[in-house]
């Protein structure tokens, strides 16, 4: 007899004698559970599955209660949520781990670095680098040029040095360019909607190649005659070398974007030409390029030169005299790429001059450092007043400075010390003060003038979705920030494409990632030293480098790249601080979900539990246990022993173990089944954070079982494979193999070329080639012997459309029945 | 099988014969340890102490090589207790006298004899199954692997027409194929005996309907089985080889024959996705496409076609198999125009009348088991449930002929061989998973402690296992697992060969060899 209740004032019909979690979830109704599975909960329930009964004082929980004809059931109420919040809080209470690595965290861009590098670990470069690319194009020259923010918080310092994170990356993009890697990246469907970037530097680059991507038609405006802005003509060939660049670009460019070059805006055409050709949004990428002059007398002497258009002059080959000896005026990354490039220019002595001590330098030190090996000398605390000239050299009088009183927020700013005047004779000064998006204004028409400029010059737009004050008009990189790292540059537009997306399309924005993060320590200071317990010290590759005093010689790249051995040891040094069950934790989607905040109510602070790796397949970290007891409880083989050695007063297990029996077939449900990342699988070791996966349902390649897969792919890689409990005729059972053993795909010892004999050697070959020798060599055994000297063996591991085929062949090309597979083997 | 996978929960008796689905088809050896636990009755035919042996109700410990004797013997009893099904064998099936008359010797103490199996435990399994209720017999390559394959297949058969176990959920006869796609194979034809939907040769309609839709004449000649290939490579007869996703030179029987067989042969063809042992003797390679790399189906052992899906790029230049047989025949002047793997089975529905209502579409979600014959069809859970594909079940009777390779003075041990569960064949595919390794690090030759006490063997010894045909080397395992006098090990170690040792004689109908069983001599290194 069926029965009728109500859920959340709607009448259901059901089965008598299920619990009110049965009959609300196969009504579609959401109950919160951590730890009901195969109709069992665990010894210490969750208690997150609590529902209001009507004439029910206290809550029920929905599955331990049978639901009875006629109950009225509420699955949702402020009390309700409240309850699950406390119990949330608690459970999380004791959780202890990273979801995301803090090298991920801090990264501008969000990049998935533990993921990379955990690709390169595995030996899959390519896969790295798609996985890069979706959140940074540029991998090639931020692989050179990052300050690398976070290597600042990688977890092994506390063990010895941090993990050389950005020399990795280089390495894989390096690695796909010498073995012309075509990384086959997917573009959406087209839209239809044109997009104007104008622009054509690592902005307005990024920009396009997430908007093409999208499927959108995108054109960039770039006004050199070549792509890259500042990366071609901000940054010179030592740090990144020309055909990388050309090489990257073209990359980006061959997702579909076209480009026409030496087009300026303001010149060649305006905002209102863009909308009467009808382009539906603009990205404006323009740069900071205009220099911030040296304001003292003097400065319009000739052999004074500024910054940007000294670099650029380099790019682009415009010859100068700059004589033996010269001055860079300012502290910033950019004067000390002017100050190598001189030495490269054959100046004998280059000199910075700026107006604090080298610690309070903008430049990144380890470009410092760099600029020092190669023999850059410094005049610090000391400022210019003016330029003059000596007998046909400059005459750079300056003046000393010293740090001022505190002003109210406490910064000390330098002041000149009175009558302390002293000079330097020099052939050149460049200086490098900053650089502006532009003059005071932007030219070209009507809706340039509304173009809001903030009094540093740059544009104005919103820091929230990067619109500028004209509708339609976004505005991403230095041109709003000012000079920038590049790896800020790609974050702002990758966000502005995504808004920019959402405004022509009216599809909502991909939202952002949760910020919700449990942490083993959010400072070094707080992370416990023992969780580094029986890591052994391995230092850090060191980048291959052409020594100083032969690298200022030329303009050839100074850091060599790591070898793939090298890479390998450094991959090998990560201590994959994130969570690999990211994905698929259901403790942060219901702490999420139900908004607990756990940077209140509490997590672990240090490991209880060592990490246990002696199961061939599985690892087991249980200081990530809730104690939902799912892997005992989706244990086919009851080959799992999880106990407990009390329950504390807030109704948590204590003193967990578990054991895996002798008769576990290591086939990983478990892993599967689990909550948290308590246990995963050894194979998989690359955290899938907010990236997208694909999952596409197969059949097991081994046994005639025909086991149901569910493939997880990303990119062009299976990441791992499960299998999905409703389906026949495994329902979610798997061997060993079916789960594991697939690694064979992306083995390097796949053929990938046809191989022919030449002098008793197999070399590669065309397919062409390949096909022509097996046709004339069947074809002359045929005219020889007849069509029945030729057998065919097909394959019971292939297709049935290629077992059919491969008879067909046989019985129609060659002629002969001699078709036969191992079925009798 | 007539049945599926699903029926073991309806399954009353199991009786298992020359099948470890522990290690072989793990998922379904689970769902037979959970119809076990609920309570169904388990019967295991195994000389091997498997995990299902000790977990059944009666563990037969046949000697290997003498199921046809143990079957008879069973239906001997059965026939003489009169507890066979009267009206199924009276309504379903012809030519039950002959059995009659032939079982007739097979007496339990006759059997005992032969089989090792004491008379009483005969008696208690042919009252088991033979008892009312959903039987079900599983078999494996513990069968089929025999000079006398076939023959144990159709007593197989005999016994459960003869209990009337046929064409009932939970019953039937099993066999567990190996491969993933053997069941496929030979339905699309891939034998030298038959066209796709299992046509014959001899002037049937279906063979004018294939030169009709093939648009060509089709040769009638029979054609050579794969074993029998490489005796004709040494007389003369085959020249070229085309080898697609196998790898004989490990594979097959006898290896050093074949080995030498591919030695001698003019040219080799061989697509696959490894330069395997085989492709070494190659003089072209193609580089095929893994099942992640391509779209197509896979039927299983229950006759389930099922999907496989293009997940990820092949690597290289590397292509699905399917477009090079499309390539390769339009090179050679056959003209063929598919674009997609979906356009060759639309081919191979609108030809076999058992996969005529299936198309990718009804696929999507889950398989469908043939015959399907139309569109609306939800596919056959259970084969001969009326009736039998030749209208009545015919019972053809063989007699017991004993292993071809017997223990003598010089080869005194038998050898067997089984799969382990984390390897697959000979690991060019599950070898390329680290943890793999781990798990299974090498092959053991198991050897009983008796045996090991006579012959001097300690555990982990280094043994040199020779037959007539060749040596292998292996450490020793000592396990009562191994019947007395028989020695078993995996066969899926590249490092060992076992197929060095097995026999290929072959059988008179199938020709498969007698792979499980073969004479060799023990030696302590």
């Amino acid at each position: 007899m069926p029965i009728t209740l109500e859920i959340n004032g709607s009448e259901i019909v059901a089965e008598a004698g299920l619990t009110i979690l049965d009959v609300a979830q196969r009504s579609g109704i959401h109950i919160p559970t951590l730890c009901h599975v195969n109709g069992k909960n665990s010894d210490v329930p969750c208690g997150l599955c609590v529902v209001e009964v009507a004439g029910q004082e206290k809550f029920s929980r929905s599955c331990m209660t049978v639901a009875i004809d006629g109950m009225q059931i509420t699955t949702d109420s402020k009390e309700l949520t409240q309850h699950r919040q406390d119990r949330l809080a608690v459970i999380s209470s004791t959780h202890f781990g990273d979801c995301k690595a803090p090298c991920n965290l801090t990264c501008p861009g969000q990049l998935n670095v533990q993921g990379y590098i955990a690709h390169v670990a595995k030996g899959e470069y390519a896969e790295a680098v798609r996985l890069i690319m979706e959140r940074n194009p540029f991998p090639f020259s931020v692989g050179r040029v990052c300050p690398r923010f976070c290597e600042t918080r990688c977890r092994r310092l506390l063990v010895d040095e941090p993990v050389s994170i950005n020399h990795l990356k280089r390495f894989v993009a390096d690695w796909c360019m010498a073995n012309h890697v075509d990384l086959k990246i997917k573009r959406e469907k087209l839209t239809g909607k044109r997009i104007a970037v104008i622009g054509g530097g690592p902005g307005g680059l990024t920009g396009a190649y997430y908007l093409a991507q999208k499927g959108h038609n995108v054109t960039i405006f770039e006004a050199n005659p070549k792509l890259g802005g500042m990366l071609r003509y901000g940054i010179p060939d030592y740090k990144i070398p020309r055909h990388v660049l050309d090489y990257e670009t073209n990359l980006i460019m061959r997702m579909g974007i076209s480009v026409r070059l030496n087009q300026k805006w303001g010149v060649d055409f305006n905002l209102q030409d863009l909308k009467d050709q009808g382009y539906d949004a603009t990205l404006l990428a323009t740069g900071a390029g205009v220099d911030q002059k040296l304001d003292v007398p003097g400065c319009h002497l000739p052999r004074v030169h500024h910054a940007a258009q000294y670099l650029r002059d380099i790019a682009v080959g415009t010859k100068h005299e700059f004589g033996q000896t010269a001055a860079v005026v300012g502290g910033n990354n950019i004067a000390m790429e002017c100050a190598r490039s001189l030495l490269r220019q054959g100046v004998a002595n280059v000199t910075v001059i700026f107006h604090r001590a080298q610690e309070e330098m903008p430049a990144n030190q380890r470009v410092i450092r760099e600029a020092t090996k190669e023999g850059i000398q410094f005049i610090l605390m000391a400022s210019p007043v003016q330029v003059s000239d000596d007998n046909g050299k400059m005459k750079l009088d300056l003046v000393r400075m010293r740090l001022g009183e505190p002003n109210e927020r406490g910064t000390r700013h330098p002041e000149a010390i009175p009558n302390s005047s002293t000079s330097i004779t020099v052939d050149t000064v460049v200086s490098s003060l900053g650089q502006m998006a532009c003059d005071g204004s932007f030219q070209g028409g009507e809706l340039e003038n509304g173009l809001a400029i903030s009094p540093k010059n740059t544009i104005k737009a919103s820091p929230r979705d990067f619109l500028t004050s004209v509708n339609g008009v976004y505005a991403v990189g230095d041109c709003v920030s000012g000079t920038r790292t590049v790896i800020q540059t790609v974050v702002s537009a990758r966000k502005a494409a995504n808004n920019i997306h959402s405004f022509v399309t009216g599809e909502a924005k991909d939202p952002a990632d949760d910020r919700f993060n449990f942490t083993r320590g959010k400072s070094f200071e707080k992370v416990s030293m023992s969780n580094f317990d029986g890591i052994a010290i391995k230092l850090r590759e060191k980048m291959p480098t052409r020594p100083p005093e032969i690298a200022v010689q030329d303009f050839d790249e100074v850091k060599l790249g790591f070898s793939e051995q090298m890479a390998k040891n450094e991959a090998d040094r990560c201590l994959s601080c994130g969570c690999t069950a990211f994905d698929r934790c259901d403790l942060k989607k219901l702490d999420i979900d139900l908004k607990v905040n756990i940077n209140k109510t509490g997590m672990g602070l240090k490991p209880v539990y060592v990490k246990d790796e002696s199961h061939p397949v599985i690892s087991v970290d249980l200081n990530k246990c809730v104690y939902c007891m799912r892997c005992v409880h989706s244990c086919d083989y009851d080959a799992l022993e999880l106990t407990q050695k009390g329950i504390d007063k807030n109704f948590m297990a204590t003193g967990i173990s578990l054991k895996f029996k002798d008769n576990c077939v290591n086939c990983g449900n478990c892993v599967d089944h689990c909550s948290t990342g308590a246990l995963n699988k050894k194979t998989s070791i690359v955290p899938l954070n907010y990236e997208k996966m694909q999952e596409i349902r197969s059949t097991c390649p081994y046994c005639g079982a025909g086991c149901q897969l569910l493939l997880k792919v990303k990119g062009d890689t299976l990441m791992e494979v499960s299998s999905e409990d409703h389906l026949a005729p495994n329902y979610g059972a798997l061997c060993v193999k079916g789960r594991f053993a697939h690694n064979f795909v992306q083995s390097k010892e796949r053929l990938t070329k046809p191989l022919v004999r030449r002098h008793g050697q197999l070399v590669e070959t065309t397919w062409e080639n390949a096909f022509n020798v097996i046709a004339k060599n069947f074809f002359d055994i045929k005219s020889m012997y007849g069509a029945d000297a030729i057998a065919g063996f097909s394959c019971a591991r292939a297709s049935n459309e290629e077992n059919y085929l491969m008879q067909k062949f046989m019985r129609t090309a060659i002629g002969t029945n001699n078709i036969d597979h191992c079925a009798r083997l | 099988m007539t049945n599926s996978i699903a029926d073991t929960k309806f399954t009353d008796l199991f009786l298992m014969i020359g099948s470890n689905p522990d290690t072989s088809h793990p998922t379904i050896g689970l769902r037979i340890h959970q119809a076990v636990e609920r309570g169904a009755k388990l019967i295991v035919v195994d000389p091997r102490k498997t995990r299902l042996a000790t977990d059944a109700d009666e563990w037969v410990r046949i000697q290997p090589g003498t199921d046809v004797a143990f079957l008879n013997g069973l239906m001997h009893i059965i026939i003489k207790e009169e507890l066979w099904d009267k009206k199924f064998v009276a309504e379903r099936t012809e030519d039950f006298d002959d059995v009659v008359k032939l079982v007739e010797k097979y007496t339990p103490e006759y059997v005992e004899e032969i089989t090792t199996i004491p008379a009483e435990q005969l008696y208690t399994v042919a009252r088991m199954y033979a008892a009312e209720g959903r039987h079900a017999i599983f078999h494996g390559m513990g069968i089929t692997h025999y000079v006398t394959g076939t023959d144990r297949v159709k007593s197989i058969a005999n016994l459960a027409m003869l209990c009337g176990k046929m064409g009932v959920e939970g019953g039937g006869c099993n066999p567990l194929r190996g491969q993933n796609n053997v069941q496929g194979a030979c339905d699309m034809g891939a034998l030298f005996n038959t066209l796709p939907g299992y046509a014959g040769l001899e002037g049937s309609d279906m063979f004018e309907r294939y030169e009709k839709a093939w648009k060509t004449k089709l040769p009638r000649r029979p054609g050579k089985p794969a074993t029998e290939v490489w005796e004709n490579i040494f007389n003369g007869s085959i020249r070229g080889l085309y080898i697609f996703g196998e790898d004989p030179a490990v594979a097959d029987p006898n290896i050093a024959h074949v080995q030498s067989g591919l030695e001698k042969c003019d040219f080799v063809v061989v697509q696959d996705l490894f330069l395997t042992e085989t492709a070494k003797y190659a003089d072209v390679v193609l580089p095929g496409a893994s099942f992640a790399e391509k779209d197509g189906t896979f039927t299983n052992t229950e006759r389930r076609v099922q999907r496989i899906r293009k997940a990820v790029n092949p690597p290289g230049e590397a292509r699905p198999d399917w477009q090079i047989f499309r390539d390769l025949s339009n090179k050679m002047g056959y003209e063929l125009r598919y674009e997609s793997a979906e356009d060759v089975f639309e081919e191979i529905r609108s030809l076999l009348p058992q996969y005529k209502g299936i198309s990718y579409a009804r696929l999507e979600e889950v398989g469908l088991q043939w015959p399907v014959p139309t569109e609306d069809h939800p596919g056959t859970s259970v084969l001969h449930t009326e009736s039998f594909t030749r209208g009545k079940g015919l019972f053809i009777p063989e007699e017991y002929i004993p292993p071809v390779e017997p223990t003598d003075a010089e080869y005194p041990m038998y050898f067997t061989t089984g799969r382990d569960l984390a390897r697959y064949n000979f690991s060019s595919m599950t070898g390329k998973t680290a943890e793999i390794a781990e798990i299974s690090p090498e092959a053991f030759a198991e050897v009983n402690p008796v045996d090991a006490e006579r012959l001097g063997i300690k555990e982990l010894d280094w043994l040199k296992l020779t037959s007539r045909r060749g040596t292998v080397k292996l450490r020793a395992n000592i396990t009562d697992r191994s019947q007395v006098g028989t020695i078993f090990t995996t066969y899926n170690h590249l490092d060992a060969l076992v197929n060095f040792l097995t026999l290929d004689a072959l059988d008179r109908l199938s020709r498969s060899p007698e792979y499980k069983l073969c004479a060799i001599k023990v030696e302590v290194v």
